[in-house]
């Protein structure tokens, strides 16, 4: 079907966008009208849809990309692989393995269907890992809701957070328990800013052996295009689209078939016969069909390698009959691979996925030209230049960069440190999250050996980091964390997000583990307004500077924009995912071990408490929030380092949300043993101050000199570990039960 | 880890570790018959045929969730190995074969009729759990009687191995009759040992049943992962206890100490 864009003007070009559900804008039409006009014809339904997807913010990163490629790709380590230009970051392990990590949003699909949206972004994530002919072996999921107990009237069209969060959490507990790959990491924050647009970021790690890495082109003209997978329906329609717009109160009316419906049991045998395709070195290239379907994987795989493609929808196995021919190309039904592959093992790849019951089909091949060609019973719907379907426009947008003036409160210290405590301990954002994590399995595989909750058998505690031991025969671990405080983005962008890299290299160093790389998925509103943009911008500034100073650099990430709608945007939120490299065997967890040790804070406490969760519960406001040194923070996590590999370290626990007093009560809980242990003056800040760079450490017995050698001034003394009660001197004295009474049940009451 | 013992002599056991789409705990099962020295082979159902059966000398039938478990759990996979091979496994295990079902694997072998007895027909269930969600914990076992992959285990002892499931609440009409004949294997307790409640039941089974026997002792089904326990590394609380050892090695060594006297 012909769409007359040559004789429109410029209304009539921005309706056609809109009624087509293209999303393009008024210049990009423009630009699309001068090059059909070249070609002295109209274009096709099917080209329009393939440009709208290709260009999308979520397909072409054409708002955020001069700005990350200016700050954030910037940094340089030796031991990236692949960073960025794939569907996933590749980075050394040892001599012949390599790590995978994808880091993706799914926000709009499980803000209007939370379990189906969750759900197929764990079978998006995956395939991301798989299509480097990795082998998948955690899953992350860091989580953003309104708050739970919400009793105010919901805007227009939006779904109550309780009802977001269960089912965004059975979706990933479905998904991920079936399809066999462990949820071991990621975190549940909620916040206001979060009540109209749910964040639900999915991160995936894999590991492949070197030589087995594959990339997302084709070999050579001629080779075959095989689509393996699920049939293609009309699920998932303008998916991408659909992300790169606001939500709005007819969202759910209008755009649930954007939502795709996910199959882990198609997904498990599809992974089994993809890798084992790959591994006889059958294929040329490997890309999932993830946003944009057929439309983006066809034409990148081939423009990648500098080549083009010929493809006919005729052979493509449909879910249902009379679908239009743009429906088939931009559909993005779940559980679908794109391989190439040479002609001569087309048998055998198609045995052995036989062999697995999986449907693969021939749909296309490799041609010299740059062109890509496609073709519907008998007609072609699709002819062009793949230098300008695949090269979007790139913009720079106005942004401006937010003031911070100086608020502190006038606060009176607290007379009853007791109850301070306790309601921090039970706040949501603090307490257990039990509920969610045993709903994962987070041990299938065999390989997590440090896991989610830490603790002695029938006591528990949040772990820092979880480490999977992924080779059978090596003792070398990844420490997997995902972090970021979006209170404090929200005050201050910059140290905001220079605080989540704080704390993501924090926590890996608190199980042992060195710093080694890094994604983001980093969560804004709709960058077309000029002060998100700035926060944007901001938020790349301050990754970088922690992220350059430890020597690690963003290996993959994605951009989520327009998380907004006519109730606002969500608080702005980088979420972090940190690996790091560990000895399995010298690993520490955060449960205290045993009476008697000593206990040492490493840095100092600051009146830095804006966003703090002391300020929430005392009601108050105030905008300075921690900063970060990321020299000190080096020093302190390579001398940290250093104490748990000469075997000083019983546990060791880093401090962030609650401050000093959250984290020793956490570490308390998982040994099921008290700590007795005084701090100095003034008591609110050293007790509640969420200061960057910080950690507890339980030392063994017998080694508090050396381990008071190596930090120096870095380090003091505490206290130590002892009886059934948390004590601090003069200040706080609760009893274990007390304090597991505040925070392990606060999520379960809520939720049931 | 690095070198297998080879505890046999020269003789090495075949183990037939049966997947269709859904099982995801085969690998690290096959990983643990491999590192005693066992032949491992992960065989896709429609591989097996009721003469190959024979040629292994110890069927597993590993953790996951076999075709979604959309129905109930285990019962797709029961139902396709009924109209396969029930035969010629029905001769098998009468032959005294060793036939174990970890998690989804128990649930297969009740659903297919050999567990608690060959009967062919299910005779009892692995209900959804009392808390009506997957739960993965730690849990502990109390060995109360041998069977076939027991042997190595002390009666009376505690063993660590963790639970990963939905639906693992043991219910049988025979249940009186499995205690009473010492088909009970392995039971949940706390670590004083006591039949203690939920959590360390994390199902709600009675008499806290975690695995039960056939009544010759060589078809087995628990719902814990003794694969998750293969290493002390994978134990919960390793950081703080060292010398736990790994306590589901031993139902492998078990096992293959059984199946090479046959």
């Amino acid at each position: 079907m012909e769409v007359p864009i040559l004789e429109s003007d410029a209304e009539t070009l921005k309706e056609i966008s809109d009624v087509t559900g293209a999303g393009l804008e008024l210049r990009e039409m423009q630009k699309i009208k001068e090059y059909f006009q070249e070609r002295k014809r109209n274009p096709t339904d099917v080209e329009l849809q393939a440009l709208g997807q290709s260009w999308s913010e979520h397909c072409s990163y054409k708002t955020s990309m001069p700005i990350l490629k200016e700050y954030l790709l910037t940094i340089e380590a030796p031991q990236n692989m692949v960073v960025v230009e794939e569907d996933a970051g590749v980075v050394d392990f040892d001599e012949d393995h390599a790590y995978v990590i994808a880091f993706e949003s799914h926000n709009h699909p499980s803000a209007i269907e939370p379990y189906g949206g969750a759900a197929t972004g764990i079978g998006g994530i995956l395939r991301d890992v798989v299509c480097m002919g990795a082998q998948p072996v955690a899953l992350i999921d860091p989580l953003y809701f309104g708050r739970l107990d919400f009793a105010d009237e919901l805007p227009k069209g939006v779904k109550h957070p309780k009802f977001l969060f269960s089912g965004v959490v059975a979706g990933i507990r479905d998904y991920g328990n079936r399809v066999g790959i462990p949820t071991i990491a990621g975190g549940v924050f909620f916040h206001d800013g979060y009540l109209s647009n749910c964040i639900v970021n999915v991160g995936c790690i894999g590991i492949v052996k070197k030589e087995e890495i594959i990339h997302s082109r084709v070999g050579h003209p001629g080779d075959y295009f095989i689509l393996v997978g699920g049939r293609t329906g009309r699920d998932g329609i303008h998916g991408v689209t659909f992300a790169s717009a606001e939500l709005h109160e007819n969202s759910e009316h209008e755009s649930r078939s954007a939502v795709q419906v996910g199959d882990p049991i198609l997904k498990e045998p599809l992974i089994h016969a993809c890798l084992e395709a790959n591994q006889k070195t059958l294929l040329t290239g490997m890309k999932d069909l993830g946003g944009g379907g057929l439309s983006c994987a066809v034409g990148e795989m081939a423009y990648a390698a500098g080549y083009g493609a010929e493809v006919s929808l005729d052979s493509v196995p449909l879910k249902e009959q009379g679908m239009e021919s743009w429906e088939i190309w931009v559909s993005e039904s779940q559980e679908r691979m794109m391989l190439s592959v040479h002609p001569d093992n087309v048998d055998e790849v198609t045995k052995i996925f036989k062999k697995w019951d999986v449907p693969c089909t021939v749909i296309g091949k490799v041609i010299p030209e740059k062109v890509l060609k496609i073709t519907h019973n008998g007609k072609t719907i699709l002819e062009m230049e793949l230098d300008f379907l695949t090269k979007s426009p790139r913009y720079k947008r106005a942004y401006t960069v937010k003031e911070v003036t100086p608020v502190v409160p006038d606060l009176n210290l607290p007379d009853n440190y007791n109850n301070v405590l306790l309601d921090v301990l039970s706040s949501p954002n603090i307490c257990s999250r039990d509920w969610v994590i045993r709903q994962y399995d987070h041990e299938v595989r065999g390989s997590t050996v440090i896991k989610p909750l830490n603790g002695k058998i029938g006591y528990y505690t949040h772990g820092d980091a979880a480490v999977v031991k992924p080779l059978r025969n090596s003792f070398k671990g990844l420490a997997i964390t995902a972090d970021v405080n979006p209170r404090w983005v929200t005050i201050d962008p910059y140290w905001g997000a220079a605080s989540a890299v704080d704390e993501v290299c924090r926590n890996l160093a608190s199980v042992g583990a060195v710093p080694h790389s890094l994604a983001d998925c980093l969560n804004f509103g709709n960058p077309e307004k000029p002060e998100r943009l700035g926060d944007f911008v901001q938020v790349a500034k301050g990754l970088y500077v922690v992220a350059h100073t430890m020597g690690i650099s963003f290996v993959s990430g994605n951009v989520s924009f327009y998380n907004e709608s006519h109730s606002g945007a969500i608080p702005p939120t980088p979420t972090i995912l940190g690996v790091g490299i560990v000895d399995i065997r010298k690993a520490v967890t955060a449960d205290l071990k045993g009476e008697g040790n000593k206990l040492y804070q490493i840095g100092e406490a600051e009146r830095e408490m804006g966003g703090s969760e002391y300020y929430e519960i005392q009601n108050v406001f105030g905008n300075q929030i921690p900063r970060t040194d990321p020299h000190t923070l080096k020093l302190r996590v390579s001398t940290l380092l250093q104490a748990i590999s000469k075997g000083f370290i019983a546990s060791c626990h880093d401090i962030s949300h609650g401050g000093l007093a959250v984290c020793l009560c956490e570490m308390a809980l998982g040994g099921d043993v008290g700590v007795s242990i005084s701090v100095d003056s003034p008591p609110d800040v050293e007790l509640f101050s969420e200061s960057n760079s910080r950690w507890v450490v339980e030392v063994k017995k017998g080694k508090e000199k050396e381990f008071e050698k190596l930090f120096g001034t870095e380090a003091h003394k505490l206290g130590e570990v002892s009886g059934h009660r948390i004590i601090v001197d003069g200040l706080i004295d609760l009893s274990l039960k007390e304090v597991r009474n505040a925070w392990e049940p606060p999520l379960w009451r809520m939720m049931g | 880890m690095g070198t297998s013992l080879m505890e046999d002599d020269g003789m090495s056991i075949n183990v037939c570790i049966l997947r269709i789409e859904g099982t995801n705990c085969e690998q690290e099962t096959y990983d643990a018959f491999k590192e005693l020295g066992a032949q491992p082979e992960m065989v896709h159902l429609t591989e097996l045929t009721p003469e190959t059966l024979f040629d292994y000398q110890c069927l597993m039938v590993p953790g996951g969730f076999s075709s979604g478990d959309y129905v109930r759990a285990g019962a797709i996979f029961a139902a396709r190995i009924k109209s396969r091979l029930f035969s010629a496994l029905k001769e098998y295990v009468e032959n005294g074969y060793p036939v174990g079902g970890i998690c989804n694997g128990f649930q297969v072998l009740v659903e297919l009729g050999f567990l608690p007895r060959l009967s062919g027909y299910p005779e009892a269930c692995l209900a959804t759990n009392d808390s009506a969600r997957f739960e993965c914990r730690p849990t502990l076992l109390k060995l109360e009687n041998h069977c076939a992959f027991t042997q190595k285990m002390e009666i009376g002892k505690i063993y660590e191995i963790p639970s990963a499931h939905a639906e693992g609440k043991f219910v049988s009409p025979l249940i009186e009759k499995l205690m009473e004949s010492k088909q009970v294997i392995f039971r949940y307790c706390n670590p004083q040992g006591e039949y203690a409640g939920y959590p360390w039941n994390p199902n709600g089974s009675e008499y806290n049943i975690a695995g039960i026997t056939n009544e010759e002792g060589n078809v087995f089904g628990m719902m814990p992962h003794p694969e998750r326990a293969f290493f002390q590394y994978q134990n919960q609380d390793w950081t703080r206890t060292k010398n736990n050892g790994a306590h589901g090695r031993l139902f492998f060594e078990s096992v293959l100490e059984y199946a090479r006297r046959l």
